[in-house]
C-alpha cells in the first residue's frame, strides 16, 4: 500500500469455502461469467466444520481486512452434521471478535449451496463493500518490521526430512 | 463451625484415612511463612496430616494437581469444595481422571480472600466421598456479591473503541508466561497449541497481536468447559482479567442456549461438542 | 529448496484474456520453494501434461503447482498425471484462476493480482503437503437385507440372483410385509398376495438367501465392506428345523387374541403363522398370550404336535454374521388416526375404519372371505366415505408431507367396493388429487366414470345419527357444509416411519430426517445410498412411496450392493484423519463430533508422567481409515491438535493463510 492509500486502498479478504457447497457454487459463478471485485482469496477446505477459529484469529493478526466463512446449508451439509458445528462455533466467534475490539463486520459467514451462484457473488460483493467502508484493519501486527511468519527456516528442515521419503 | 475447629476436624480425619492406609496421601492446604497464604500441601503421613490447615486464605483450588497423578497404586484423598469439586467433574469427563481414583472429601465453604470467590456460586461440593461438615445454608448463590459475569459485562459495557484500547493495554502487558494455563483445570492438553512450533498456531513474538491470540484462543478451548474456579486469575502475575474471556464465553452460551454451567455432573456435555437442529444462525 | 515446479495455463484465451499469465509466472519464479515456472496454453492437454513431465525430470521438481481451471475440473487428471512421473500424486495443488479469476474479474491487473496470491498460496500450502498412499479395503461378500417386506424381497432376490449372499432379516413371524395385507394394487387391480406371495417362495427357496424371520438387528459394527452385525433370533418356542407346517398346533391352541394382521377383525390362536401363505410356513409361539408361557398350564400343542417341535424353554438367541453391505428397508406404518383425530370419533365409532383394515375385510381370504360389511354389525354397506390426507398434509395434526400413495388407495377402495356393492353409493373426500404415474390418471378418471362422488374438503368431524355416521365438511369448490349420511367411513391414513426405524438408523450411523424417515446421500444424485458407507436404502424407509417405485428403489439398491460386492477390495481415500498419538490426551472431544463413528478410544502403552514410572495404557483417540470420510470436524474438536486431517493439515492451512501476507 502506498501513499494515497485513502484512494487506492483494495481489502483483501479471505474467504474459507467448504468444497462441496460453496466453493462448487463460487465455481458456477464462474461458469456464468457473474462478475464481483477481486478481493477476496477462496481457501478450500472439506467442509466448513473444518475451519478453526484459530484460522481466523490468524488472518486477522496478518492483516486480513475481513474473512469469510461458508458452507453448504444447515441439513445440506455433505458430512451430515459438519455445518452445526460451524454454526455454533462462528456464532461465538462473532460475539467474541466483538468483545475483543475487533470489529465485527469485518467477520462473515454464509450458507452459500453449490447451486447458489449467485448468492456467493452477492455475498462477496457485499462483504467487499463493507470492509472497504471500515477502511485496513487495524489489527495487524505492527511492532516489528518483518510480519513474515518464520517459513524460511521451516520449509528447508521439512525439506531435508522430505529427502527421506 | 469456625476455622480451628473444620482445620481440625481436616486433620483428624487425614489421618484415620492415612493411618489405615486407605489413600496414599491427602492433598489439601498448609500453612506458609506468610499468615495470609497457604500453598498446596500433601499429606503423606499421619504426622504430616497435623500440619494440614484450613482458613479464608485458602486461595487456591486443588483440583489440577489431580493431572500429574493419573494412575496412583492407592486412592488419592483430595479435599474439595465447590470448585474443585467441579473440576474434578469435568477433569473426568475429559477423561483425565477416574473417579475411582479418588476419594473426595468435601468441604462446604464460605468463600476465601480470593477476588473469584465473591462472585461464586457454587460453594458445596456437587461431587463428594463425605462430607466434612454439614453445608451452610447461606452460602451458595445468595451470597455472591458480584454478579456471575462481572467482569465481562464491565467489558460489554465499553464501546467498541474502547473495548480496543482496554484490550490492547491488557495484551501489551501480558508477559505469555502461561501459568494461566498450567492452573487451569480444563486445559488438559499434553503438549499445548502454543508449544507446537511446527504447527505454528501461536506467534513467538512479543506482541500484543499474539498475546491476544493466545488469550482469545485460549478462551474458546476452555471457555465452554470453564468450571469458573478463576484459578487463571489467581495464577497470574500480571494481574490481568483473564476471566473476563471465558465468562464472556459462558455469557454468550447462556444467552443462546439457556442456563449453562460446567462441572455440574461428570457426564455433561459442552456446548462446543454438541450441536442442535435448532441453533440460531441470525448472526449471518 | 523445495523443488516447486509452477504452470499456468492459459486455458486457450479464457484464462489469458483475463490475467497476464507471462507475468503470473514470472513472479512464481521468485516465491519460495520454486525453481521451475512455465506457462502453456493448455496444461491439461496431452503435450501439455508432457511439458510438466519432462520438467520434473529436468529440475528434479518434487512438488507441483498448477494454476489453471478449478481443482473440481482437473485435480484428478493431474493426479494421474503425476502416478505415472513417480512423484506421490498427492504432492500437487491446483490454483483456480478459471473460475474464480478469470472468469469473474475484469479488471486484468487486479486479476492478475489475486491469481499470483492464489498461485503464492497454492505454493506454501504444496511445500506442506505430504505424500499420501490410499489404503485398499477387503470387502465381505455378503449383503445384509433389514426388513422383509417387498422392498427387502426384491433387493434380497436381485442380490441373490447376481450370485451373492444374502441374509434377510425380518421382525414379523413371516416376510411379505405391508404388501401381502393388500387385496388388489393400483393401476392393474391385480391381486396382491397373487404377485408377491411367489417372490416369498423364491426368497425361501433361493440357494443364496439366508432367510431369518421373528429376528431382529441388535447391533452393528464396522464400516463398508466390513460391518459385523448381532442378530437377534426370537424365542420361536417351536424347532423349525422339525416342523412341518402342519398347522394341527394352531387349531386346537385355546389362546384367543385379535389377529393383528387382519386388524383386530378376527383372533388368532397364540401359537400361530401370521397368514396362510406365510413364509416361512411355521409358527411361533406369542408368548404374551400363551397360557402356557404366563400361567404354566395347558401344554396342548406340546401334546398335539406329533414331532415334538414345541419346547417351552426356548430363549432368545444372539449371534454375529459379517457383511459388507446393508440395505435398510425397514418400511411403514400407518398413523394411528385414532389419537390424532378426536373429530372423527377417536376409534369409537366401529364403522370408522382406516385403510389397512378395509384392505382385510374385502380381502377374499381375510376374515370376512372379501365381504364388506361394517365391523359393528355385519351388515352390508350401502354409502360409504373415504376421507384422504388423514394424518397427512396436515402439519398442526400429523405431518406435513404427501403420503403419496393414498390417492390411488382410495380410487382403488372405491373401484373394490364397486367390485363387490350392487348399487353402492361412495364419496371421496379430498384436498387435492394426485396422480402422477404411469396409468394412474386414467385410473382416477375410470374411477370417477364408475360413479365414484369426490369432494373437495377435509371433513370436519364425523358424529353418528342412529345406526349411520354422519360426515360433515365443506366442499370448497360448492362453498357449502355438506352432510354425507354414511354407513361406513374409511380413513386413508399417513404413512410414518416403521416403529424401530430410528432404533435401526441409530446403529447404522444413518441419518433420518424431521419426520424419521432414512436420509439418502443425495436427494438427486445418490438416492438409495446413504452418507453412511456400504449402507444403501430401499422402500418406504427413505420416504412414502406407492410399489412400483418401492421396487424400483429396491432393485437400483440392490444393484449398487451387486456392484460393491463384485469388488475384491476397494479403495479409500487417503486424506482422512490421523492421530499423533503422543499429543492425544485422550479427552475423546473428536469422538463425539465425528458423524460417522469413525473414532474410537483405544489405548497407547508407556511410562507416563504421574504414572509412578510404571508402564500404563494411556487412552488415545484411534481412527478407522475405513469409516473416516475426512470431513475433518475432529480437527476443530483436538484443542492439542493431536488429531489432524491429511491433505488439509492445520499447518497447511496455516501456511496458505499466511501466504496472503507477506
Amino acid at each position: 500500500m502506498g501513499i494515497n492509500e485513502a484512494t487506492t486502498y483494495e481489502p483483501k479478504i479471505l474467504a474459507f469455502c467448504c468444497n462441496w457447497c460453496t466453493y462448487t457454487g463460487a465455481d458456477l459463478a464462474g461458469l456464468n461469467r457473474m462478475k464481483y471485485p477481486a478481493n477476496v482469496r477462496v481457501v478450500r477446505v472439506p467442509c466448513s466444520g473444518r475451519v478453526n477459529p484459530q484460522f481466523i484469529l490468524r488472518a486477522f493478526a496478518r492483516g486480513a481486512d475481513g474473512v469469510m466463512v461458508c458452507g453448504c446449508h444447515p441439513g445440506d451439509c455433505h458430512y451430515t452434521t459438519g455445518n452445526y458445528f460451524t454454526r455454533r462455533r462462528f456464532m461465538l466467534m462473532k460475539k467474541v471478535l466483538e468483545f475483543n475490539g475487533i470489529e465485527p463486520q469485518r467477520f462473515h459467514a454464509r450458507w452459500i449451496s453449490g447451486s447458489e451462484a449467485a448468492k456467493f457473488r452477492d455475498a462477496v460483493t457485499e462483504v467487499a463493500q463493507v470492509v472497504k467502508a471500515l477502511g485496513p484493519a487495524a489489527t495487524k501486527v505492527t511492532t516489528q518490521a518483518s510480519s513474515k511468519a518464520p517459513a524460511s527456516a521451516d520449509i528447508e528442515s521439512s525439506v531435508q526430512k522430505e529427502g527421506a521419503l | 463451625m469456625n476455622y480451628t475447629e473444620k482445620t481440625k476436624l481436616i486433620q483428624t480425619r487425614a489421618a484415620a484415612l492415612l493411618e489405615a492406609g486407605e489413600v496414599s496421601y491427602v492433598l489439601g492446604w498448609g500453612a506458609t511463612r506468610f499468615a495470609d497464604k497457604t500453598r498446596a500441601r500433601f499429606a503423606r503421613s499421619p504426622e504430616e496430616a497435623a500440619t494440614l490447615v484450613y482458613n479464608e486464605h485458602c486461595t487456591q483450588s486443588l483440583a489440577k494437581y489431580l493431572v500429574d497423578d493419573r494412575w496412583p497404586e492407592t486412592r488419592i484423598a483430595i479435599l474439595a469444595r465447590g470448585c474443585e469439586s467441579r473440576a474434578i467433574n469435568r477433569m473426568i469427563r475429559d477423561n483425565q481422571i477416574r473417579r475411582e481414583n479418588l476419594l473426595i472429601l468435601g468441604l462446604p465453604c464460605e468463600g476465601t480472600d480470593a477476588e473469584r470467590c465473591r462472585s461464586c456460586r457454587a460453594h458445596d461440593p456437587v461431587v463428594y466421598d463425605e462430607l466434612l461438615w454439614e453445608p451452610n445454608s447461606t452460602g451458595a448463590a445468595a451470597a455472591a456479591e458480584l454478579s456471575r459475569y462481572y467482569r465481562a459485562d464491565a467489558v460489554d459495557a465499553l464501546s467498541a473503541a474502547e473495548k480496543k484500547a482496554y484490550w490492547d493495554d491488557v495484551y501489551a502487558r501480558c508477559i505469555r508466561c502461561y501459568a494461566c494455563r498450567n492452573a487451569c483445570p480444563v486445559c488438559s492438553c499434553r503438549e499445548c497449541f502454543v508449544d507446537m512450533h511446527r504447527t505454528g498456531f501461536q506467534g513467538k513474538r512479543h506482541s500484543a497481536t499474539d498475546n491476544q491470540t493466545f488469550g482469545v484462543t485460549r478462551a474458546f478451548h476452555v471457555g465452554d468447559r470453564c468450571i469458573e474456579c478463576g484459578e487463571c486469575e489467581r495464577a497470574c502475575p500480571m494481574g490481568l482479567p483473564i476471566l473476563a474471556q471465558t465468562q464472556k464465553i459462558l455469557k454468550e452460551i447462556e444467552a443462546l442456549a439457556g442456563d449453562y454451567e460446567q462441572g455440574l455432573d461428570a457426564a455433561q456435555d459442552n456446548y462446543l461438542g454438541a450441536f442442535d437442529l435448532d441453533d440460531k444462525d441470525d448472526f449471518m | 529448496m523445495s523443488k516447486v515446479g509452477v504452470f499456468v495455463c492459459h486455458c486457450g484465451t479464457n484464462i489469458a484474456a483475463a490475467v497476464d499469465v507471462v507475468r503470473a509466472c514470472e513472479a512464481a519464479k521468485s516465491m519460495p520453494g520454486v525453481v521451475h515456472a512455465a506457462e502453456y496454453k493448455y496444461m491439461c492437454s496431452e503435450p501439455g501434461q508432457q511439458m510438466i513431465l519432462d520438467a520434473i525430470k529436468e529440475y528434479g521438481l518434487k512438488r507441483i503447482v498448477i494454476a489453471s481451471c478449478s481443482p473440481r475440473m482437473h485435480e484428478t487428471t493431474f493426479r494421474k498425471m503425476l502416478k505415472k512421473s513417480g512423484v506421490n500424486e498427492y504432492l500437487i495443488e491446483i490454483a483456480n484462476i478459471r473460475e474464480q479469476v478469470a472468469w469473474v474479474h475484469d479488471d486484468k491487473e487486479k486479476a492478475t493480482e489475486k491469481a499470483i496470491d492464489l498461485i503464492r498460496m497454492a505454493v506454501a500450502k504444496v511445500c506442506r503437503d505430504e505424500p499420501l498412499k490410499s489404503q485398499m479395503i477387503p470387502i465381505t461378500k455378503r449383503a445384509l437385507v433389514i426388513g422383509g417386506g417387498i422392498a427387502g424381497i426384491q433387493a434380497a432376490l436381485d442380490i441373490a440372483d447376481a450370485g451373492h449372499e444374502v441374509t434377510l432379516v425380518e421382525r414379523e413371524p413371516s416376510i411379505g410385509g405391508r404388501m401381502v395385507m393388500l387385496d388388489k394394487t393400483f393401476p392393474t387391480l391385480d391381486c396382491s398376495a397373487c404377485i408377491s406371495t411367489p417372490k416369498m417362495v423364491d426368497v425361501s427357496a433361493h440357494p443364496n438367501i439366508r432367510l431369518l424371520a421373528y429376528s431382529e438387528v441388535a447391533k452393528v459394527e464396522g464400516y463398508i465392506g466390513n460391518f459385523t452385525v448381532t442378530i437377534r433370533q426370537k424365542a420361536r418356542y417351536v424347532n423349525h428345523d422339525i416342523c412341518t407346517g402342519c398347522g394341527a398346533c394352531s387349531e386346537k391352541c385355546p389362546a384367543k387374541v385379535p389377529s393383528a394382521f387382519n386388524k383386530g377383525l378376527s383372533k388368532r390362536p397364540a401359537i400361530y403363522t401370521l397368514f396362510p401363505q406365510a413364509v416361512p410356513a411355521k409358527p411361533v409361539i406369542d408368548k404374551d398370550s400363551c397360557i402356557k408361557l404366563k400361567s404354566g398350564k395347558c401344554g396342548v400343542c406340546e401334546k398335539i404336535c406329533p414331532l415334538g417341535c414345541i419346547n417351552y424353554e426356548d430363549e432368545d438367541m444372539e449371534f454375529t454374521e459379517d457383511f459388507g453391505a446393508i440395505v435398510t428397508a425397514t418400511g411403514y406404518q400407518t398413523a394411528d388416526w385414532a389419537q390424532m383425530y378426536d373429530e372423527y370419533g377417536a376409534g369409537r365409532f366401529p364403522d370408522v375404519i382406516d385403510g389397512l383394515t378395509f384392505e382385510r375385510l374385502v380381502n377374499a381370504s381375510g376374515p370376512t372371505e372379501g365381504h364388506i360389511v361394517r365391523p359393528s354389525d355385519g351388515t352390508e354397506p350401502k354409502t360409504i366415505s373415504i376421507i384422504k390426507c388423514v394424518g397427512s398434509r396436515d402439519p398442526k395434526k400429523g405431518r406435513a408431507y404427501c403420503s403419496r400413495a393414498c390417492c390411488m388407495y382410495a380410487a382403488k377402495h372405491a373401484r373394490q367396493i364397486f367390485g363387490k356393492i350392487e348399487g353402492v353409493r361412495v364419496f371421496i373426500f379430498y384436498i387435492d388429487v394426485r396422480t402422477p404415474g404411469k396409468g394412474y390418471e386414467e385410473f382416477y378418471d375410470k374411477t370417477r366414470e364408475d360413479g365414484a362422488i369426490y369432494v373437495r374438503g377435509r371433513v370436519s368431524r364425523i358424529y353418528k345419527e342412529g345406526d349411520t355416521l354422519i360426515c360433515q365438511a365443506e366442499d370448497s369448490l360448492l362453498g357449502k357444509q355438506v352432510r354425507v349420511k354414511s354407513d361406513l367411513v374409511i380413513l386413508e391414513t399417513a404413512m410414518e416411519p416403521a416403529e424401530g426405524s430410528a432404533s435401526v438408523a441409530g446403529m447404522l450411523g444413518a441419518a433420518v430426517d424431521g419426520d424419521g424417515w432414512l436420509t439418502e446421500a443425495h436427494p438427486k444424485l445418490r438416492p438409495v445410498e446413504t452418507q453412511v458407507g456400504g449402507v444403501f436404502l430401499a422402500g418406504v424407509c427413505q420416504g412414502p412411496k406407492d410399489i412400483p417405485d418401492t421396487v424400483s428403489q429396491a432393485s437400483a439398491a440392490a444393484a449398487k450392493v451387486i456392484g460393491l460386492l463384485n469388488k475384491n477390495e476397494m479403495e479409500s481415500s487417503p486424506m482422512i484423519a490421523s492421530v499423533e498419538a503422543d499429543k492425544c490426551s485422550g479427552c475423546s472431544a473428536c469422538e463425539a463430533i465425528c458423524p460417522y463413528k469413525a473414532i474410537t478410544m483405544g489405548e497407547q502403552p508407556g511410562r507416563e508422567a504421574g504414572g509412578n514410572s510404571k508402564k500404563v495404557m494411556r487412552p488415545i483417540a484411534v481412527v478407522n481409515a475405513g469409516l473416516c470420510q475426512g470431513c475433518g470436524a475432529c480437527t476443530v474438536a483436538c484443542r492439542t491438535g493431536a488429531i489432524d486431517l491429511l491433505g488439509y493439515r492445520n499447518r497447511q492451512i496455516l501456511e496458505e493463510v499466511d501466504a496472503l501476507w507477506v
